[in-house]
């Protein structure tokens, strides 16, 4: 699981048929100094994410085989979204 | 799952049975500052992905890596670790734009 910061949201043209009506999100991995990942991901959303949120995002596919059925591709969905994310600086690093 | 452009497909001759009658494409993931200039770069290491949609070059499509991209082809086993799971038709990027997307559905 890793935290991300949702960028936009991608209108599709065509999809795997176990996924008709998901909200796919796109979505930038968020690094613990802040920094954000350089290549976006496509996250399935359940949560009705809001642009510019910071969601907690699974890449195990249990849980969307679970919902959308054995053959359904899914695999990074977004488990919740975050309300606070403590990170205490280290005295090591202060600097 | 990651964006990238359709670059290209492969065919195999011979293959393992597997893989027999699947379309193979080419994709070159797409980076966030690419994305955002929307200049049709990708950026990203190239990779081929499994294709069951009919991508056409050029499309932008997002995929699945991992044990999930053979899971269409359960409860066969198919030595599959990347799907294009869905074509892109457009991005809507920005708070404004977002919204409006989700008022247009």
């Amino acid at each position: 699981m890793f935290l991300a910061r949702i960028d936009g949201m991608v209108v599709p043209a065509a999809k795997h048929a176990t996924l008709e009506g998901c909200r796919f999100l796109v979505a930038q991995r968020i690094e613990a100094d802040g920094s954000l990942g350089a290549e976006p991901l496509v996250i399935i959303d359940w949560f009705g994410a809001a642009h510019g949120a910071t969601v907690l995002v699974s890449s195990d596919g249990d849980i969307a085989r679970e919902r959308y059925g054995n053959t359904s591709p899914g695999r990074m969905v977004v488990a919740g979204i975050v309300d606070s994310v403590q990170i205490p600086v280290s005295r090591g690093s202060v600097g | 799952m990651r964006l990238a452009y359709v670059r290209g497909h492969v065919t195999l001759s011979p293959a393992v049975p597997e893989l027999l009658g699947l379309t193979l494409v080419v994709l070159e993931p797409v980076t966030m500052s690419n994305l955002v200039a929307k200049n049709g770069l990708g950026g990203g290491k190239t990779l081929v992905a499994v294709d069951a949609l009919g991508a056409a070059k050029g499309q932008m499509v997002a995929f699945t890596e991992g044990a999930e991209a053979a899971n269409p082809y359960w409860p066969n086993r198919v030595p599959v670790d990347a799907y294009c799971t869905l074509i892109v038709d457009s991005i809507k990027t920005g708070n404004a734009k977002f919204e409006e997307a989700e008022v247009a559905k």
